[in-house]
């Protein structure tokens, strides 16, 4: 796509007269309502998106933190950085624990929104009182309570699975193996995650107008049919935003990564894109290093977001 | 289908909305920071922190350094914020390069140059005499200054000691060497004890397997390059032995950390010990104690000995972590004079006996009468004359927080081979300290 200098606008008509002009006139006011949410996001996300953007150029450690002069390193930052085989793999990791999180979500979140659509109110208000539980825990303070109950020694998950096996558990670590670590990981997130989609999808599917599923029963379609041809297409927007929302929050997770690593587990084979970032900046004190990949990371995140706005936006034509 | 575009315009607002929390949370403390020394010291009265880090300051001493303040700075308060030692480097890269900067912190000596070297301290080149002069701790006065000034003055120093309970070793005599020493964790260890307690993430008191053996972590060389030093043979050696306590002695998780070690202390699952000597007060703790201990038991003042870590010959030591810490005011703080004021009671004789009589070796080698006179005593004076410090790179602190020790020491714990584990984390060091 090419893009070609804006042609001059044409003179405004002079002085037309009467009820045309008026009409023709854009009203300032949608601008002004507008004007206050964008000043918020311009302070608050623009302007440290321009110095991060900024510091993924920069020689920036920790001298600099504390206030000496930065010195300007071109692209070579992000030349180190993609030619670190360490980034790709922390890279892959996160997608993949993204896919797999984001799935499993969304398939437990829609299928308990199915079930509270059929339960008695008696029992969906027990299942929503959970759900809003499960959701109101702190990230860090239901890390802390998962990883007790899967510690090494005392842990509960050791306790139980040795009177049910018979064998002794006590001393089997669930964290020091990357992949029971993203297991249990896994375990927390969609813990965490599933209220929200299970609400949202609940809200979405009471909208759906019961007599049209009532006319795809009559003319002999199942429950499974009804599902992914009506209630499915009916919430289709629903659905589109939760996964967008899933796959940016599972993508970015960082405290519980960084809560676990410290339970438990190998920091090298576990660190996901947020908490790689951090270790590279904070901890360590390579600024421009971890500017360059969270400036990476930004524009994954746009990358993956603006296919879904822009097929939205589309479709609404 | 106005419908449709009410949902196309959530959609669109809230994917903007996730995608601002996102940059928010990724972006560093970017910001260029104002002028370091704009903030000074107003000379009145106000409002003073002090971050001192776990819980190795006694609660007396907590108290003296704050009612002594109050009363020597009327209409001025002195508040202690307790910070964690895990992650500190992190913490204090954005706290004290921030604007609500505490005015009083504790740093581990191995971490201080990390910030000694940026700038982040006030200058007390020329209070040396003041707080004390050649009467503090030399090695800490060194791990405090940068290019021969003085930032952070010594707080406290602990050697690292093995620490056991009668109840458990039973009449086993202590070690007078390295190889009776391991006899003796070999021999103590059961399906239910430990011989020795090592869990996986800790480096510090595992070190003393690598440095007893000759080995070094890092050598600077003549041109100012910095060599690994776990691949040597004499390292290795060590990394060999370490490997077989952590595997076959040792019932502590292969990726835990050295927190709370009273816990399986207590429970009769641990013979040796190795730790800062400050840990028998977390033993000897009152069984209904906010963190209990067994003092009734296995803690009791006639079971609870220690001894310094036998050297390869007998009547020497191997030389253990340097443990303590510095103390400093960052150069961001609002109230740097009554910071200073706070530094001075923390440094005078009457707090620093309080630190001796609980067992802390002060920073005023002139307290150091005040220790108690026990084995604890004993073994901490003989474990500080022998103990090593980190290599003196103002870089190490990163090494430390990467976290590229504790997942060596891990491997190990799993059973990965010793020397390729040596040569990767050499590789890292190397790469860090010389970045």
């Amino acid at each position: 796509m090419t893009v070609t200098a804006p042609a001059a606008p044409a003179a405004p008509p002079l002085a037309g007269a009467g009820p045309s002009r008026r009409a023709r006139k854009p009203s300032p006011f949608p601008y002004a309502l507008l004007a206050p949410a964008l000043a918020i996001l311009l302070v608050l996300v623009g302007w440290p998106l321009v110095n991060l953007v900024i510091t993924s150029f920069q020689h920036f450690g920790r001298e600099q933190a504390f206030g000496q002069p930065p010195t300007w390193a071109g692209v070579e930052n992000y030349t180190t950085l993609l030619a670190d085989g360490e980034f790709y793999a922390v890279l892959l990791r996160s997608f993949a624990f993204m896919v797999a999180a984001v799935a499993t979500t969304m398939v437990l979140g829609t299928l308990l929104a199915l079930l509270m659509m059929r339960l008695a109110k008696g029992w969906r208000t027990l299942v929503s009182v959970g759900l809003l539980l499960a959701w109101a825990i702190p990230a860090l303070t239901s890390v802390m309570v998962w990883g007790w109950m899967f510690d090494t020694q005392y842990g509960v998950v050791n306790h139980v699975l040795t009177q049910l096996t018979g064998e002794s558990w006590r001393g089997h670590s669930w964290l020091i193996h990357p992949l029971s670590f993203f297991l249990v990981l896994g375990l927390i997130v969609v813990w965490m995650g599933v209220p929200f989609i299970a609400f949202t999808m609940y809200a979405g599917l009471t909208q759906v107008p019961g007599e049209v599923l009532e006319a795809a029963q009559l003319d002999g379609a199942g429950a499974r049919k009804r599902f992914f041809l009506i209630q499915v297409p009916y919430i289709r927007q629903i659905v589109i935003v939760l996964t967008v929302l899933s796959v940016i929050w599972d993508l970015r997770i960082f405290a519980q990564v960084y809560a676990l690593q410290g339970i438990g587990g190998l920091y090298e084979k576990t660190s996901t894109l947020g908490v790689w970032i951090y270790q590279v900046g904070t901890a360590s004190g390579d600024y421009g290093m971890s500017a360059a990949a969270a400036v990476v990371m930004v524009v994954i995140m746009l990358a993956v977001s603006f296919g879904y706005v822009r097929q939205t936006l589309k479709e609404e034509d | 289908m106005k419908k449709n575009r009410i949902a196309a315009t959530t959609v669109a607002s809230t994917i903007t909305l996730a995608l601002a929390l996102t940059a928010c949370s990724s972006t560093g403390s970017g910001g260029t920071s104002d002028d370091a020394s704009e903030a000074g010291g107003s000379g009145g009265t106000g409002d003073i922190r002090v971050w001192l880090v776990g819980t190795d300051t006694p609660q007396e001493a907590r108290d003296y350094l704050k009612s002594t303040f109050e009363e020597e700075n009327p209409g001025s308060t002195l508040t202690i914020e307790e910070q964690a030692w895990e992650g500190l480097v992190d913490k204090y890269t954005t706290a004290l390069s921030g604007s609500d900067s505490p005015d009083l912190v504790e740093i581990g000596n191995t971490q201080a140059a990390a910030f000694t070297s940026a700038g982040a301290f006030v200058d007390l080149t020329d209070k040396y005499e003041e707080l004390g002069g050649d009467d503090l701790l030399p090695g800490f006065v060194e791990s405090g200054s940068y290019e021969d000034k003085f930032y952070a003055a010594p707080y406290y120093s602990g050697a690292r000691v093995v620490v056991y309970s009668t109840d458990v070793t039973k009449d086993t005599p202590v070690p007078t060497t390295w190889d009776e020493y391991l006899a003796n964790i070999e021999s103590l260890s059961s399906d239910t004890v430990s011989g020795l307690w090592t869990p996986g993430k800790d480096w510090r008191n595992a070190m003393a397997f690598v440095w007893a053996n000759g080995g070094e972590m890092a050598t600077q060389e003549s041109d100012g390059t910095w060599k690994g030093g776990f691949s040597s043979p004499e390292a290795l050696e060590g990394l060999t032995q370490l490997q077989k306590v952590m595997t076959t002695e040792n019932l502590a998780p292969a990726d835990s950390d050295e927190t709370d070690p009273q816990v399986p202390f207590c429970a009769g699952e641990v013979a040796y010990l190795a730790a800062p000597s400050w840990v028998r007060w977390s033993i000897a703790a009152a069984e209904d104690a906010e963190a209990p201990g067994c003092l009734s038991t296995l803690g009791a003042e006639d079971k609870l000995s220690a001894f310094a870590i036998p050297g390869q010959e007998a009547g020497s030591y191997a030389p253990v972590l340097a443990g303590g810490s510095n103390i400093a005011i960052p150069a961001k703080s609002q109230h740097q004079d009554l910071a200073y004021e706070a530094l001075t009671i923390m440094l005078s004789d009457g707090y620093q006996e309080i630190l001796a009589k609980n067992g802390l070796v002060p920073a005023k080698v002139s307290q150091a009468k005040f220790l108690p006179d026990d084995a604890f005593s004993q073994a901490s004076a003989a474990a500080a004359a022998a103990a090593k410090l980190t290599p003196a790179s103002p870089k190490w602190a990163d090494v430390e927080a990467s976290g590229v020790l504790e997942d060596s020491f891990v491997k190990l714990a799993q059973g990965e081979d010793p020397a390729a584990v040596a040569k990767a984390l050499d590789a890292e060091i190397e790469s860090t300290l010389n970045g």
